[in-house]
């Protein structure tokens, strides 16, 4: 019964200054709305990026490189005694270049449960010649479905299709630059040159874009089987072994896991991108120290509010007390009223922010291959949200709610 | 003689600490009996609604000691308090003290609903017949702020004495009345307590109140005379 008669005391507060809830609840759903708006266009802008650096980079690679195994016998037989010995005009000696049985490192990385997508790959430096035309380039012998698996490359072609590599035993796709530099289109002939000096002709089946110019302007695809011949090598021969993981931020424990059944060089894209990890973590920090301002300052307007309205109050409240009310009921009134405040807050905020971040969607940005400004929901942005809307005004209604249930009533009656 | 003392006070000193600390109550000491109509007089300053509000229990800062009804209340909690102001203690204000954004009739209802003993409907009724005897039919559903001074006083009046209380306290309660009310406030008093065993205590300036009580206390500065 009291509880109840505390409720519809709250309630009459609510309504009777319509316009003062309304203010109320405007504080709150600025809060929520501006938090769910800036970090979903935050995360679509990380996205945005991510996708960008990852259409050619996969998170591991695995090569062959003999740097590391520096092959001294002279060296090492006198290091201690006390011959002198002059060693001049030292090379190097021949060493197997690649991974030269491929097959089994691929069966051992696609039965890890971590494993996404595994790709073999021939890459090597060439020239690319048509007429007078010679421009230096790289060339990359791929299996077509894996390939797509981790890049998904054949989104990007633009002429012809990916699958033409498959049927045309000596089809090339070229980036969209590199044919244009070349002055080639669909069906016309190519002709790559090797370092080793092996020059081969092959028909021109695809043009890609990609959104990174240097890829555009240098690149150019083969099957796989194709490439190990311009290379002259064996047929379970790869120069490297792209490797995804379901979890990209994870590769050391997935290294640290294979390392010891692989016998090359395992690299993540950490190590091999410093920058594009430098560039994540400034962009992660930038969302934090957004989130936390909006949630800042959303958090103070909402305290200031409640506060407003609660002293406003306050001479209600001493007559309240007056007449047999307790100060939990008090606590119980403002809190009602801090509770439908946040949730009408909440509710609206969640809605506004998702109209907003929509809105943006229709900003055109037409650079690196979007067309709008970019825009990711995600789950949890709304969740955290209208968690933090209510709990912010809970809070900001408590405090002040509290000193009010503590005032004594006759300070106020006295006058 | 134990049974039908309805508020006793032993002793009580109290004192003001703003601006500077001022003694207002010097050791005052009476009984009030059940059933009786006391009144307390004196010049501004003397003390009395001091006293007032000590007995009301609305004030705690004070020496001494305060019972009603047996019940020690000197040293009770803010809670423990309030609940008994809401079964025990009807009070009337100097200033009516309503709650503006509720209805006269929602007003006098809310400390019955509050102690929660009677149904919503009977407390509905026990108001309506209230405020009906303080002669305010037809203005139960206004809001309180809509209501003249001296109607807003009635309905203040019937809202301390809404969970027929043990002791009805009233600081000037007819100061805003015309004399017509305020001797209908007095005869209701004066049936409340010769019927039902209720007590009253007022403070007020009006000699014609104060002839009209049981018993009369005068206060001069922080003692009684």
């Amino acid at each position: 019964m009291a509880k109840s008669t505390n409720i519809q005391i709250a309630k009459v507060h609510l309504t009777s200054k319509i316009w003062q809830t309304f203010v109320a609840v405007l504080g709150v759903t600025f809060g929520v709305s501006m938090y769910i708006f800036m970090n979903s266009f935050m995360n679509g802008v990380n996205k945005t990026q991510d996708d960008l650096a990852f259409s050619a980079l996969s998170h591991i690679r695995i090569y062959n490189q003999d740097n590391n195994r520096a092959y001294n016998p002279i060296e090492s037989q006198f290091d201690q005694s006390n011959t002198v010995f002059n060693i001049l005009n030292r090379k190097n000696m021949q060493y197997t270049t690649g991974i030269k049985s491929s097959t089994s490192i691929f069966s051992t990385i696609k039965k890890q449960n971590d494993a996404v997508a595994v790709a073999r790959q021939v890459n090597s430096s060439v020239f690319f010649r048509s007429g007078s035309k010679k421009v230096n380039g790289i060339i990359s012998g791929i299996e077509l479905k894996s390939e797509d698996e981790l890049f998904n490359t054949s989104a990007t072609i633009i002429q012809g299709e990916w699958n033409n590599l498959l049927t045309y035993k000596t089809g090339i796709i070229l980036g969209k630059l590199l044919a244009e530099k070349l002055g080639l289109q669909i069906n016309n002939s190519v002709n790559v040159l090797t370092s080793d000096g092996v020059s081969k002709n092959y028909m021109v089946v695809g043009v890609f874009e990609s959104n990174l110019k240097t890829m555009d302007e240098t690149k150019a695809y083969l099957n796989i089987t194709a490439a190990r011949q311009l290379a002259g090598e064996n047929s379970d021969y790869a120069s490297d072994i792209m490797v995804n993981i379901k979890d990209r931020d994870n590769t050391a424990s997935f290294i640290q896991k294979i390392a010891p059944m692989i016998p090359y060089q395992i690299e993540s894209w950490q190590e091999a991108n410093e920058q594009l990890v430098a560039g994540s973590e400034l962009r992660n920090i930038i969302a934090v120290a957004v989130s936390l301002t909006i949630l800042l300052v959303a958090g103070f307007g909402i305290y200031n509010i409640m506060n407003m309205t609660i002293n406003e109050k306050i001479k209600e409240i001493a007559i309240l007390k007056a007449t047999g009310f307790s100060g939990n009921d008090i606590m119980t009134i403002f809190l009602t009223q801090a509770t439908v405040i946040g949730l009408l807050g909440a509710i609206v905020g969640v809605i506004m922010g998702y109209g907003m971040s929509l809105l943006i969607t229709l900003v055109p940005f037409t650079i690196a291959g979007l067309e709008t400004l970019p825009v990711f929901f995600r789950a949890e942005d709304f969740l955290l949200a209208v968690v933090f809307g209510i709990l912010t005004t809970l809070i900001a209604g408590y405090l002040p709610s509290r000193k009010a249930s503590k005032i004594d009533p006759v300070i106020i009656i006295r006058g | 003689m134990e049974k039908t003392t309805s508020l006793e006070i032993r002793n009580l000193i109290k004192y003001f600490h703003e601006p500077e600390t001022f003694q207002v109550l010097k050791g005052v000491s009476f009984t009030v009996k059940k059933g009786e109509f006391l009144s307390i007089v004196g010049k501004s300053g003397s003390g009395k609604s001091t006293l007032l509000y000590v007995l009301s229990t609305m004030d705690t800062d004070y020496e001494g000691s305060l019972h009603i009804n047996g019940d020690v209340l000197t040293g009770k909690t803010q809670n423990q308090l309030a609940a008994f102001r809401n079964e025990h203690i009807g009070f009337v204000f100097q200033f009516h003290y309503l709650l503006p954004e509720f209805s006269a009739l929602q007003n006098v209802m809310l400390p019955a609903l509050k102690l929660g003993k009677l149904s919503k409907e009977e407390i509905e009724h026990k108001a309506y017949e209230s405020l009906r005897l303080l002669d305010l039919e037809g203005q139960e559903l206004k809001n309180a702020n809509r209501l003249s001074g001296g109607q807003q006083q009635r309905v203040a009046i019937a809202r301390a004495l809404i969970n027929n209380p043990s002791v009805i306290m009233g600081d000037e309660p007819t100061g805003n009345l015309d004399s017509k009310n305020s001797r209908a406030v007095q005869e209701i008093f004066k049936q409340l307590a010769q019927e039902h065993g209720q007590t009253i205590i007022c403070v007020t300036h009006d000699p014609d109140f104060a002839n009209n009580t049981d018993r009369i206390i005068e206060m001069q500065d922080g003692l009684i005379v």
